[in-house]
Parts: structure tokens; sequence; C-alpha cells
């Protein structure tokens, strides 16, 4: 019942938001009274949900109470056999947390950061809807409806990303981030597709009790025999990397950022885009079959973690550098799922959610005092104006940078020590990649807070006289996250990676008995251990050198390594390569066939050159009609003449 | 048999020839005269045929009725028909051409004439002329019991002919002065004005 | 002769009495002044659709079994019972619509009703004709109500001319159509149906015969309009005053059809053989001509006149396939050809401006937002013709089709099928101006009650026919076997 209320809630909040929309008054004052009236309806239901959140993780993860909840039976054909059911065990509630938590949070700091916006009932309907749509992905408990609400976080996050609907940048990457998703859904669906083929059935818990005996199972693909189960995983990755932005088809989410902050915060970094590590580690009875999948996973999750993090060392947009950070932390999640560390890599989602939203929120407490100034070139100096920001900026940062005693400190060094753990070569390569994006993570990380919040201002004297803090409505949300992003890893860790974790996590993860990275991770060198901090302080260090204590360096390097420069700060030209790569020959060959192939060829012989020979006949078989009766009455002679002619000729003949 | 053979033929000569006067001559009362001799030719082929009562009834009808109406409103309405058979001569080939092939196949399709078994003896059936009884008296005695419904309907057929002329010509005009007694008689004297007219003055 | 031998007429005979009550109830109404004119218009109008309406009931309790009447020259059967069910509803239907326009043309005289009985009493013997010459009667007096009505408003130069014109051509039509009879009876020895029948069975036919059939179809084809002797009708559909117009795309369409069909099926269906290629070509050319003409037309009517000829072409398929289930083909493909003229000649006949009645396309831009309903009522009927499913007229022409590929003519059946392509364009090019240009000057607000009904009606049942196709398929079929049984 609980959890019925809990996924619920926000459809309800959602539903009567969208009423409210269709319900424009002309008076402003009356206006901002319905604004006030689906703030609260939207805030409500989400608060409610999050506490209905917290109950379900006390009954069924701390008390061991998994169970499913049947809803109805929604498709019924053949031996395709779909209900609506609610499945919460510990993964689903672990994931409730953050997902109600954040946006909670989230929803209440809107009504702040979105106060003069002119459609605010309609954006609390999108972010509400957003998070029934994540919540209904979670708890699923087949892989259809898995899909259904993929697909319905991925149609409310182009709504989202698209809100200014009428800024041109916001639509074109809404329709990206919706366009590279389909890359990934395609193969999401296609997954799904090859594992009721071998399975016959699309229901988790059946799939998993089945997945032994086809260990051994071969599917036919395009005329080559295959292991099953590894066509399956890595199609069904092949989803994930789409929603969780991993390299190849990450380039959705900087653009993303077009959207509201606190979609950004919400969506692009808190739980939208983890639905792959979940994805993953819902399925990890399935990826613990197919050795190749779980090595694809970690090599992808390895190498875009480093990606991101030498883009995010070199943008100069607050958001982007945040969105590249959050790019590469997925990254972590997903070569610790990789290397059979699912508890780890959700562990690190968890506490990620907490101080990524809590950063993201916090760049948009900036870019609120800031007016909308989102360039970290223009901003600088305000740290005394905007303390309570700058606080919380830091133990987000503080956080993301693994500092000790913050929550990334707990995740990311499990994390780092189960890639260690592993013993194998995949799992070196992770662990000497994530250390090194260790270090560029914390190195970016203050460069944002020095460029942002010390040295000279570089924003001009209006924006500066108009600095000021957040009202009270946007603190609380943020110290709400800047709690979690402390506390979140030592309360959690023996929970969910120490000694407690095979209890905790019951039969929700299913990890094989020669997996052993989780077992390995508690017992690592010294070194190994303190490696991640060491790095996370030297990245620390060379940030303030750079940018506080000599910023002529900065610009030296670019200067001298001005390919390496570009090269990052265009992306490692990524964009430019799909520009070219497929946009461009599509855009080619569509409009060939479209004015070669369908204007002249099809159109030119069929529609249009049967119109224009009919519109032909047609005025000619007018020009007959002349309106004189003898020539009417000769028509009528000359055709039964032309009858009687054409009988004699033919029959009698 | 000569004799009904010339008849025959004199009849049907005059007949054809007339029908073609008619669509040919100037003056249209010329046209309806040959009209009149085509009329009377056919009465005539009817009393070779045998059907003296169909003659007469030609002759009374189209001839004393029809024709002469025809005369009148040919003779009232001053058209021009020379101006509107200007175009004759240009359609004349195409329409000649036309006309000659059904002709033609009109001839090869008589020409192949014959009845299908058993055909010989309706058209017998059909075809009650006899001696004994006279032709009015025969079709008296068909036309009320066996034709009885073509008989109803033609005079429905009238009917409606009868209605369509009051129709179309009998209606109201908007403009025009009409006689009404009532009103007349009604009329009392204040309306009118009795004046002595001096000789060799007006008023 | 006893009084049971009348029985089968007894539609007729009551129509006739009752033609002659409302004139002599007419005449005595009329009195010197205008607005008396109306009034008897009014009453004769309501008498009139009420006598067609018992008519109706005198049908269908003559109904299922064949009977003859009048030696032989008179037939009672399923199929006549059907199709004069069709033709009195479609005359009902054209007296109702015609009450607003003619009081507002000034043309509300009572005879118009009258003649509108009459020409459904001449229908009527067309369809119970067994005899050529029942036939003519039926005919003429159909067609000589039909030249005076289309000449009613005398006032209006085109009126007359369109009168005149009908008048002239079917004198020529009928003087062919006595033509092909008179060969017919030189080269068999007889007029009626049922005599002629046994004749031919069994053994090509004379070519003078069918020569002979071939000037009768020349006649009919006249009647309903069929290429190449579709030439008056666009300028008589224009010329006729609108109602007039419904009338005559309706009702005498479809009793011409139904005579066409009883004389190629009954007496002649055994020559089904030679007669059938000008059957073809007379479907294949107005399929054709229906759909090609129509798309340069701007006036409605000429639009509706150019439709009438294609529907006529897709009706005539079910006669070159001449058998069961091209007859029931025809059947059914007239009874919602009824449903959706009579929709759409309602909604033309809303169409007015300034008071004035208006029949240019163009004039109907904007009248998705003048008049919401009827627009979309129109958009319905449009469609319906153009044949897209799941609206009724799809469903006619499915049956026609059915039939002919079930014969093995499927030439036919696809040019059928590409004609209702093209023909689809110009119906679209209506809803086009309907819905998506603005008029500079809008239709008048405001539809009598009497065009709502019938539009409602109408509507209804060519979007629903599909839910109960039988109501119309099993009494189509009834009719088709009994005129193939008798």
């Amino acid at each position: 019942m609980i959890e019925i209320l809990a996924v619920f809630l926000p459809l309800v909040g959602a539903a009567l938001a969208g009423v409210i929309v269709f319900m424009p008054q002309a008076d402003k004052h009356k206006q901002h009274k319905m604004d006030t009236l689906a703030q609260w309806i939207t805030c409500t239901g989400l608060v409610l949900s999050a506490i209905c959140a917290i109950i379900l993780f006390k009954d069924v993860a701390l008390d061991g109470n998994a169970r499913v909840t049947e809803l109805f039976t929604w498709i019924d054909s053949g031996s395709l056999e779909v209900s609506w059911a609610l499945r919460v065990d510990q993964l689903t509630s672990v994931m409730m947390i953050v997902v109600t938590g954040v946006s909670a949070m989230v929803h209440i700091y809107s009504c702040g950061y979105m106060h003069h916006d002119k459609s605010i009932p309609r954006f609390m309907s999108y972010l509400s809807l957003f998070t029934y749509f994540m919540l209904m992905l979670i708890t699923s408990d087949n892989l259809v409806q898995l899909f259904f609400g993929w697909e319905g976080v991925g149609l409310a996050s182009y709504l989202l990303i698209g809100f200014w609907y009428d800024r041109p940048s916001a639509n074109s990457a809404a329709i990206k981030a919706f366009v590279v998703n389909r890359v990934g859904d395609f193969g999401f669906a296609l997954g799904i597709f090859a594992t009721f083929m071998l399975f016959d059935t699309v229901n988790l818990d059946t799939i998993f009790e089945a997945v032994p005996g086809k260990a051994d199972a071969t599917l036919n693909v395009f005329g080559g025999e295959f292991h099953a189960l590894t066509v399956c995983c890595l199609l069904l990755f092949v989803g994930a990397m789409g929603k969780s932005a991993q390299l190849g088809l990450h380039t959705w989410l900087p653009d993303a950022m077009e959207g509201p902050t606190p979609v950004s915060a919400l969506i692009h970094a808190a739980t939208m885009v983890t639905a792959g590590i979940f994805m993953v580690a819902r399925l990890s009875p399935m990826f613990e079959y197919s050795e190749v999948a779980l090595t694809v996973v970690t090599i992808v999750g390895a190498s875009t973690c480093i990606f991101a993090a030498t883009i995010g060392c070199v943008q100069n947009d607050i958001k982007r550098v945040i969105a590249y950070s959050t790019c590469s932390q997925l990254g972590y999640m997903f070569f610790a799922c990789g290397v059979s560390a699912y508890s780890a890599g959700i562990f690190h989602l968890m506490t990620h959610g907490f101080f990524k939203a809590l950063l993201f929120l916090g760049a948009g407490s900036v870019i609120h005092a800031m007016s909308d100034e989102q360039d970290m070139r223009k901003m600088g100096g305000i740290w005394k104006h905007i303390k309570v920001t700058y606080i919380l900026m830091w133990i987000g940062s503080l956080a993301l940078a693994g500092i000790p005693p913050f929550a990334g400190f707990y995740s990311k060094d499990i994390v780092l020590e189960a890639a260690w753990g592993a013993h194998t070569g995949v799992g070196q390569y992770a662990f000497w990649l994530g250390i090194t994006a260790a270090f560029l993570t914390a190195f970016y990380s203050w460069r944002l807070l020095i460029m942002t919040f010390h040295g000279t201002p570089r924003a001009d004297e209006t924006t500066m006289a108009h600095v000021h803090e957040s009202p009270m409505v946007m603190v609380l949300p943020l110290v709400v996250l800047a709690a979690g992003a402390c506390l979140a890893g030592v309360l959690a860790y023996d929970l969910m990676v120490g000694h407690h974790m095979a209890e905790f996590w019951g039969k929700s993860i299913v990890v094989l008995e020669h997996h052993k990275a989780m077992e390995n991770a508690h017992h690592v060198p010294l070194w190994v251990k303190l490696l991640p901090l060491v790095v996370g302080v030297a990245g620390i260090a060379m940030a303030y050198v750079f940018y506080m204590f000599a910023p002529g360096i900065p610009g030296a390097i670019a200067a001298r390594f001005q390919g390496i420069y570009q090269f990052l700060l265009n992306k490692w030209y990524f964009d430019e390569l799909y520009d070219k790569v497929f946009v461009k020959p599509s855009f080619y060959l569509g409009r060939n066939l479209w004015k070669t192939g369908d204007g002249t060829l099809i159109d030119g012989l069929g529609p249009d050159g049967v119109s224009a020979a009919v519109k032909n006949i047609a005025r000619r078989a007018s020009a007959l009609q002349t309106g004189y009766l003898y020539h009417y009455a000769f028509a009528m002679l000359a055709g039964i003449v032309v009858l009687v002619t054409w009988y004699l000729l033919t029959k009698a003949g | 048999m000569i004799v009904e053979a010339l008849a025959f033929y004199m009849f049907a000569f005059i007949a054809v020839a007339a029908g073609v006067l008619v669509i040919s001559s100037k003056n249209p009362v010329h046209s309806v005269l040959f009209l009149i001799l085509a009329f009377f030719n056919s009465a005539g082929l009817f009393v070779l045929l045998g059907a003296e009562f169909l003659a007469m009834i030609l002759v009374v009808v189209y001839v004393g009725a029809v024709a002469v109406l025809f005369m009148f409103v040919v003779m009232m309405l001053d058209i021009n028909f020379t101006e509107l058979r200007s175009g004759f001569l240009q359609y004349l080939p195409l329409g000649g051409l036309v006309g000659l092939i059904l002709l033609a196949e009109m001839v090869v399709v008589a020409g192949g004439w014959q009845s299908i078994a058993g055909g010989a003896k309706l058209a017998e059936a059909a075809a009650p002329i006899v001696k004994s009884t006279s032709n009015t008296h025969a079709l008296g005695e068909i036309v009320y019991t066996h034709y009885v419904y073509l008989f109803q309907a033609a005079g429905l057929i009238l009917l409606v002919a009868m209605i369509g002329a009051i129709v179309l010509t009998h209606r109201r005009r908007t403009g025009v002065k009409r006689q009404r007694i009532a009103d007349q008689n009604a009329r009392g004297t204040d309306t009118v004005e009795v004046r002595k007219v001096e000789v060799g003055k007006g008023i | 002769m006893s009084i049971d031998q009348i029985i089968p007429a007894l539609p007729e005979i009551f129509v006739a009495c009752m033609i002659m009550a409302l004139l002599m109830l007419g005449v005595f109404q009329k009195g010197a002044l205008a607005d008396q004119d109306v009034k008897s218009f009014r009453l004769i109008s309501g008498l009139s659709v009420g006598v067609l309406g018992l008519t109706i009931l005198l049908v269908v309790m003559l109904a299922d079994r064949q009977l003859m009447a009048f030696n032989n020259m008179f037939v009672v059967d399923g199929f006549a019972t059907y199709a004069k069910v069709l033709v009195l509803i479609a005359s009902g239907c054209a007296i109702v619509l015609s009450a607003g326009y003619m009081e507002r043309n000034g043309v509300a005289r009572f005879e118009y009703a009258v003649l509108v009985v009459f020409a459904t009493l001449g229908m009527m013997m067309m369809i119970s004709a067994n005899d050529l010459i029942s036939l003519y009667m039926g005919l003429e007096m159909q067609s000589l109500s039909l030249y005076v009505i289309a000449s009613f408003q005398r006032d209006d130069q085109r009126s007359t001319e369109a009168g005149l014109k009908y008048f002239v051509l079917g004198a020529l039509a009928s003087g062919m159509l006595l033509y092909g009879a008179s060969m017919v009876y030189g080269f068999s020895g007889t007029t009626n149906f049922s005599v002629l029948a046994d004749l031919l069975k069994g053994g090509t036919p004379s070519v003078g015969l069918v020569v002979g059939i071939v000037f009768v179809v020349a006649g009919l084809a006249f009647k309903v309009s069929a290429v190449p002797f579709h030439m008056w009708t666009p300028d008589v559909y224009e010329g006729a005053p609108t109602p007039v117009t419904a009338f005559f795309a309706v009702a005498p369409k479809i009793a011409a059809l139904a005579l066409f069909t009883r004389v190629m099926m009954e007496p002649f269906g055994e020559a089904a053989d030679s007669w059938r290629q000008v059957i073809i070509f007379i479907s294949v050319a107005s399929m054709i001509l229906g759909a090609v003409a129509a798309v340069a037309q701007k006036n409605i009517k000429r639009l509706m006149a150019y439709s009438s000829i294609g529907h006529v072409g897709y009706a005539l398929i079910g006669l070159c396939v001449a058998n069961e289930t091209g007859v029931r083909g025809i059947l059914v493909y007239l009874a919602i050809y009824l449903v959706m003229n009579v929709g759409a000649f309602a909604c033309i006949l809303c169409m007015k401006r300034g008071d004035r009645m208006v029949e240019q396309i163009s004039d109907l831009a904007g009248m998705s937002k003048t008049h919401p309903t009827i627009a979309f009522a129109f958009l319905v009927f449009m469609f319906s013709m153009a044949g897209v499913p799941p609206l009724a007229g799809f469903f006619a022409k499915l049956y026609i089709f059915w039939a002919a590929v079930d014969a093995g003519l499927m030439a036919v059946a696809i040019i059928g099928v590409l004609t209702s392509v093209i023909g689809a364009f110009y119906y679209l090019r209506i809803v086009r101006v309907m819905y998506f240009e603005d008029a500079e000057d809008p239709l008048d607000a405001g539809v009598s009650r009497e065009l709502k009904i019938l539009i409602g009606v109408t509507a209804f049942i060519i979007c629903f026919f599909f839910i109960q196709p039988n109501l119309i398929l099993e009494p189509a079929a009834a009719a088709a076997k009994a005129l193939l049984a008798g």
C-alpha cells in the first residue's frame, strides 16, 4: 500500500498541476495564486512520497521485507504476459530514497528558483511527472514496465530540457537528447526482444531463475552463433549507455544543461542518468553470467570516467563543468558494476546523488545571484556576498573530490578498491584511469570554486551590485542535501558495502562466487587505500597553484599545448565527428531522397505528374461542355454510332 | 398488287422528301407546310396497312391541330431561322458522316432480318387486323381492356403536360396590371372627376 | 378484369389518386394573394411527404413475392419493392429540402410538390415495368415532370435554359429508346420482358435484336447520365434550382438505374455476353470522365453533376458483372448514394450569403468557422463519396469492386480504383476550402431545422453504417435474388 502511495502521489500531483496549466488567469494576482497552489500540491505530494520512501526503506531494507505488489494485468497476448507490479526490494528502496529525496528537495528549491517564470504550473507538473516515471522505472517488475518508465523519463527529460521552448538552443538540445537517447533505447528494446526470445518471458523473477540454465545457450545473430546472454546484456547495456551518457552516447548531457538548473540537478545529475547503473545492477543475475559484457561495461565506464574528467578541466560554463563531472562519476559507477562490485556502484550512486544535486543547486544559486550568468570567466570574488552558498559548494566539492569524512570519500574509495580487488586486467585499467580521474576531479572542482568565488570580480558593476544570497526556500534544500553529502557515506558504509553488505542487499543483487572484487576490496594494500586521497589533495593543491597563486600558468600551458587544449575544449571533437559522420550524411541523404528521389522521381512521375495530367485532361473535358444544344445532341448520336459500330465490328463481324 | 406497291413507293418517297424539305427550306412557313405534307403521306401509308383509324387520327390531330398550332406559333414569333441555321454547313460533313455510318449499319442489320423461332407467330398475335371488324372497334376492344394500364398512364402524362404548361406560363409577374372587377365595382365617385371641356381647348 | 388483378399496382393507383386530390386541394386553396401561395405550397408539400410515406407502407406490404398485373405489363417483386422504397425516400427528402429555398426565391407554388409526386409515380412505373411500352410510359411521365421542375424558376434564365436543354435532349433520348424498342419488337415480335427472356433462352440473339438493345441502352444511359449521353447533366444541374438538382441527383438516378438493371437482367439477361462490352464502355467512360472533369469545376452543383456521373459509372460496374452479386452491389450502392447525396445537397443548401444562395466552391471558404457542425457533416459526406473507410461510401465501392473482381473483370475494377483516387482529389479539395481557407465574406449563419435534421440523420448513417451493414445488405441481397429468380 505504502509503495503505491509513494509511486502514485507524484502522478497525482503532476495531474493536478497539469489541470492548473489549462486554467490560465488573466489577472496577475490570481495567476500568482494558482502558481502557488500548483507548487504546494506538487511539493506536498513529493514530500509525502519521500516520507513513504523512508518508511519503505526501514521496512524493506532494514527489516528485510522485499516484496512485489501486483496492480493489474497489462498485456496478455500469447506467452507474453505483462502486469503492472511494484517490485520493492533493497535495491529499489535505496533508489527510492535517492529519487524521492532529491526530487522533493528540487521541487522545493524550484519554488524559489523559478519564481519569475511565467509557466510555473507546467514546470511543476513536468517535474512531478518525471518523478513518477522514475519511480515506475525503479519499481518495475518486468522489462516492459522498465521500458515504460525508461521512455517516460526520456519524455519528461525532453520536455524539461526544452522547457524554455522559445529558445532555439533549448529546443535543439531537447531534440538532441531525445535522438541520442533513441539510439540507446533502440538497443534496449532489441535487448528486451532478445531476452524475451531467450526466456519466453519478460518477468524479472522468472528470468533470474532461468538464467543459470541458459548460461551456455547461444543465439543466432546475423548468421553467427553468439553467446545468448552476452548478446542480451550488451544490447541492454547500449540502452544504459544512452541514458547514463557513457562514452559515445554522452553528447546530449552537456547540451541538456539548457534546461532550468533544478532540472539539471534532478534529472541530469541525481536520478535519470543513474537509470543505466540501476538497470545493470538490477539485471546483475544476467550480467554475472557474461564475462564479455562485464568487461565491456568496465572498459566503457573507465574510459568515460577519464574522458569526461579531462574535458571538465577546461570548460568555462559552470553547469557544463558539473555536467562533465557527472558524466565522469557515472563512469565510476559503471566500472564498479563491471567488476561485479554492484553494491559499491549503487553506494556511489547514492552519495553522488546527494552531492551532485547539491553542487548543481548550488551552482543554480550562484547563477541566480549573478543574474543568470553561467560563464565562470565572468564571475569571481563573490564569496563574501553569498557565504552560505559558498560553504555549501565547498561541502559539495569536498565530497566530490573524495576528502574524508565526506560521502564521496567512502564511495569513491570503495569503488577504486573494488577495481583493484578484481585482480583482472580490465580491473587494473579501471583502477589507474579512476585514480587519474580522481586527481582531475579534485582539480576541476577547485578550479570551479576558485574561479567562481575568489579573485577579483570580473562581472560588470550592475551585476555585482545585484549579487545576493538566495531566499530561504532555496537554501533550505541545499542544507538538507549538504547534510546528505556529509553523512550519507559514513552512515551507510557499513550497511551497503561493509560487513553487513550481504544481509543488507539480500537477493536483490547477485554476485557469482568467483567474482571476489568486493571481498578483496577490503583487503587491499595501504597505498591503494591512500592513493585516491593523496591524488585528491594533490589536485586541490594544483588548482590553488594554477588559479590562485600563479594565474598565468593555465594560460601559458594552454598556449604551449594548443593542440591538446583545443582538443579538450572541443570535447574531443565528438560533436563534430558525429556531425560529420552521422548528422551531415543523413541530412544529405535525406535531402537527396526528398528532392531527387521523392520530389523529382516519385512526385514527378507519381502524384504531381498524374495530377498535372489530370488537370490538363480536366480542362479539355470541360472545354467539350460548350453549352450548345446541338453539340450535345451530336455527342449522343456519335456515341450511339460508336457503340453500334463497335458491337458490329467485334461481335457480329 | 402493283397499284399497292406503286402507292406505297409514292407515299414513302413524298414523306421522306417532305421531311428533308422541312429542315432545309428557308421560310419557316414552308417548313410547316412540308410537315403537313409529310403527315398526309404517313397517313396514306397507314391506310395502305389497313389502319384507317390511325390514318384519320393522324390527319385530324397532327394536321388539324398540331401543325396549325405550329403555324400560329411560327407566324407569331418572328424567329429568324436563317440566322439560327447559319452554322449548318459547317457541321454538315461530320454530321453527314455519322449519319451515313448509321444508315449503312441499319441497312446491314435490316438485311440480316430474321425472326427468331416463334417470333412470327407472336408478331401475328400483336397485329389483330381482321377484316370482319373495323379498326375503331378492334382498338376500342383492347385499349380499355388489354392496354388499360397504358391508356390510363398516357392520360396521366397528358395531365402532367397540362400542369406543366400552366405552371410555366401562368405566373405572377410584378408590374403587370390586371383587371379586378370587384375593385372596379367598389370604386366610388370620389375618384372620378367629371369636367366639361370646351370645344377647341384642352384641360 | 377482377379486382385482384390491380392489387399489385395499388401503391401506384393510390399515388395517382392522391395527386388528383392534392391538385384539387391546391387549386381551391390558391387565392389571389402571394402569401396564400406560400401557405398552399407548405400545405401541399407537407401532405405530399405524407402521401409518399404512406406509399412506402403500401409498397412494403406488397413485398415478398412476384406479382403480375395488367396482362404482364406490370410486375411487383422484391427488387421493385427495394427500389421503390429508395425512390420514395429520395422524393420525400427532396420535397423537404425544397421548402426554404422555394420560399426564399419566390417560386413557392404548390404545383412543385405535385410535380415531384408525379415524377415519383413515373419512377415507380418505370421500376415495375415489365414491358417496353410500360417502360416508356413510366419514363415519359417521369421525364415530363422533371422537364417542368427543371425550369420551375421561370424568371431565372439559367433555370429556363436548363429545362429546355433537358427537354430537347430528353426527347432525342426517348427517340433513341423508342427506335431501339421498335427494333427489338421487329426482331422478336414482342415487347414483353417475360416473353423476351423466354425467347432468348439458349441460342445467340440476332444482330438486329442486339442493335435494338444498344439503342435502348443509349436511351436509358441518357436517363442515368452515363457517358457519352451525359452532356446535359452539368448544365441542367447548374441551371436548375438547387433543391431540384438535389432531386435530380437522387431519385431519377435510382429509378433509372433500377430500370436499367431490370431491362438488362430480365429480358436481355441471357444475351449478357453480347451487350456486356457496351455497358463496360459506358461504365469506364463515366468513371473516368466523372473523376477527371470534376477537377476543373468551380461551381459546386456542376461538381456534383460530374460526381454523379462518376457514381453512375461505379454502379454500372455491377451491371457489367451481370450476376446476383453484381446486382446486389448496385442496390447497396444506390442506397448509400441516396444517403450521401441527400446529405451533401442539404449542406449545399446551407450556403447562402446575404440571404442569397451561393454555389461557387470558393464560397465554402471558412465554413468550418461559421458552420462547424455542417462543415464537419459535409466533410463526412465528401470523405464518404471519396470512399474513405470506414464511412459508408467505402463499402458501397467495396461491394461493387468485389463483384467485379469475383467475376474476373479485373481491368474494370482497377480503373475504378484509380478513378476513385482521382475523384478523392476534388472531394478533398472541398474539405480543404472549408477548413483551410479563410473567407473574406463569410456565409450567413442559421440553418433551418429540416436541413439540420436531414444532415444529422444522413451523416449518422454514413458514419455508422459499418456497425450494422446488414440493415442494407440483407434487403439488397434479397432484392437481387428476387430479380434473378424472376
